[in-house]
């Protein structure tokens, strides 16, 4: 599925990008395609890009709900 | 940790050909299982949530499986407002990749600005239609559609993808306009695969488009897959379906001249974007049309079993529910991804026997492009 993974914003760097911490990994996004993100805000990414910025408290209960799947190996 | 959801494209040479093509997936086929146990209007929040790309189409589908296990019929102004919002994200979906992939599929920089005009003007449709936010209330929120803003969104879409493909979008999916189009050059993708001659490019490979109303045995293979395996690889009487906008459009003028010259190959199925563009735009001005105020439906009583199809941006969507006693006892979903890139799906078909070249790689990349996967996908040549 292509599951909407919230990342969490640590860092604004030039030219609309950002490195974002999902589930501790940190990488390098786009923001070109997303208005008014701050540090600390969620993003969901796809490839590379910052499509939607979500609600922290969403977030929270999304990856928890992630959190879940992964532990009870839901995979293909 | 969390890793992202991906496939694996391993194309095996021997000599001077693809000898074998091999799929390997880690999408998470089976994470709906986790809705077993909940109440149905919380699995209907979950759903858009937890889907990136599809979020209306996997949220609606959900909602449209819900009512059949319940026995509701949504009003024809519900279900009008529901497609418009399937459209639209089909819209911002298909938008997105020629702004931003095609050009870096040919080397160009991309359209973003065009994008992000695209993403803006539809994420209004939402509010425009149920100011209550309750669009996923079973039976049908409190729709009040504000008329003008609906109309305003339809234009601006329509204006930000004609000055995307430099053109009116209805008069370049006109077989001559198109052709006169194309040879303008003005799109990056389409003048690479023109002076590449990779317009036919996988189209050797047997064409299979999904059935509208979805695979005759699709309600009996869900109900049957304890396991899982059906969702991770779907199949109907040994054949796996294509889905997207090709296997939906493959009728359309242009798509039908297109396929006469090329065969069902790269170029028909760039082209088959825009055909899926320019008649999703329509079809969101007739339904408009359709719309008018309505309260919210009560809460009926929520037991049965339904299964609910819905032609999302990729192709066809499929989510099957059994409600017991109020709450979701079974839960399963079926996406496009699955037929398309299926180890012996249509990819797979259009890939094996492919001449080894040097551009293997990239002509794969445009097919599995052309494919459209729902997560990333990488490839190796081996």
């Amino acid at each position: 599925m292509c599951l909407a993974l919230p990342s969490r914003v640590v860092e604004l760097l030039d030219d609309d990008q950002a490195k974002v911490d999902l589930g501790g990994v940190i990488k390098a996004v786009s923001l070109s395609l997303v208005e008014d993100v701050a540090v600390g805000d969620y993003v969901i990414v796809h490839v590379g890009y910052a499509l939607t910025k979500v609600d922290p408290a969403e977030a929270e209960k999304t990856l928890a709900l992630f959190a879940e799947m992964q532990a009870s190996g839901q995979s293909a | 940790m969390f890793t992202e959801a991906s496939l694996h494209l391993t194309l095996r040479v021997d000599g001077p050909s693809v000898r074998t093509v091999l799929v390997r997936s880690s999408r998470m086929v089976q994470a709906a299982r986790l809705f077993a146990g909940k109440q149905p209007v919380e699995v209907l929040q979950l759903l858009p949530a937890v889907f990136s790309l599809c979020g209306s189409a996997q949220a609606l589908t959900g909602l449209a499986a819900m009512e059949k296990a319940a026995a509701i019929a949504a009003s024809p102004a519900q279900k009008a407002a529901r497609n418009l919002l399937l459209l639209a994200e089909s819209v911002s979906e298909h938008g997105l990749t020629i702004a931003r992939d095609w050009p870096l599929l040919a080397g160009a920089a991309p359209s973003l600005d065009h994008a992000k005009r695209l993403r803006h003007a539809l994420a209004g449709l939402r509010k425009a239609l149920y100011p209550d936010g309750d669009w996923l209330h079973l039976g049908g929120g409190q729709l009040a559609p504000d008329t003008d803003a609906i109309a305003s969104i339809i234009t601006q879409c329509r204006d930000t993808l004609t000055q995307l493909v430099g053109n009116d979008l209805d008069e370049v999916v006109q077989p001559i306009a198109f052709q006169a189009w194309l040879q303008r050059e003005t799109n990056p993708l389409l003048a690479l695969v023109t002076s590449r001659c990779w317009q036919g490019l996988g189209a050797s490979a047997a064409f299979m488009p999904m059935p509208e109303r979805g695979p005759p045995d699709l309600s009996a293979r869900l109900q049957t897959d304890r396991e899982g395996i059906y969702l991770a690889r779907p199949d109907c009487a040994g054949r796996v379906f294509e889905t997207g906008p090709l296997a939906h459009w493959y009728w359309h003028p242009l798509l039908t001249d297109l396929t006469d010259r090329f065969g069902t190959g790269l170029m028909t199925r760039l082209a088959a974007r825009l055909v899926l563009l320019a008649e999703s735009l329509r079809e969101m001005a007739e339904h408009a049309h359709d719309l008018r105020a309505e309260p919210a439906a009560p809460l009926p009583r929520l037991d049965g079993h339904g299964l609910a199809l819905t032609e999302a941006a990729r192709g066809m969507l499929a989510h099957r529910v059994v409600l017991k006693e109020g709450l979701v006892g079974e839960y399963q979903i079926l996406a496009p991804t699955e037929w398309n890139f299926h180890p012996e799906g249509p990819l797979v078909r259009m890939l094996t026997g492919a001449p080894a070249d040097q551009d293997l790689e990239l002509r794969a990349r445009l097919l599995v492009h052309a494919m459209d996967p729902c997560v990333t996908c990488t490839i190796e040549v081996e």
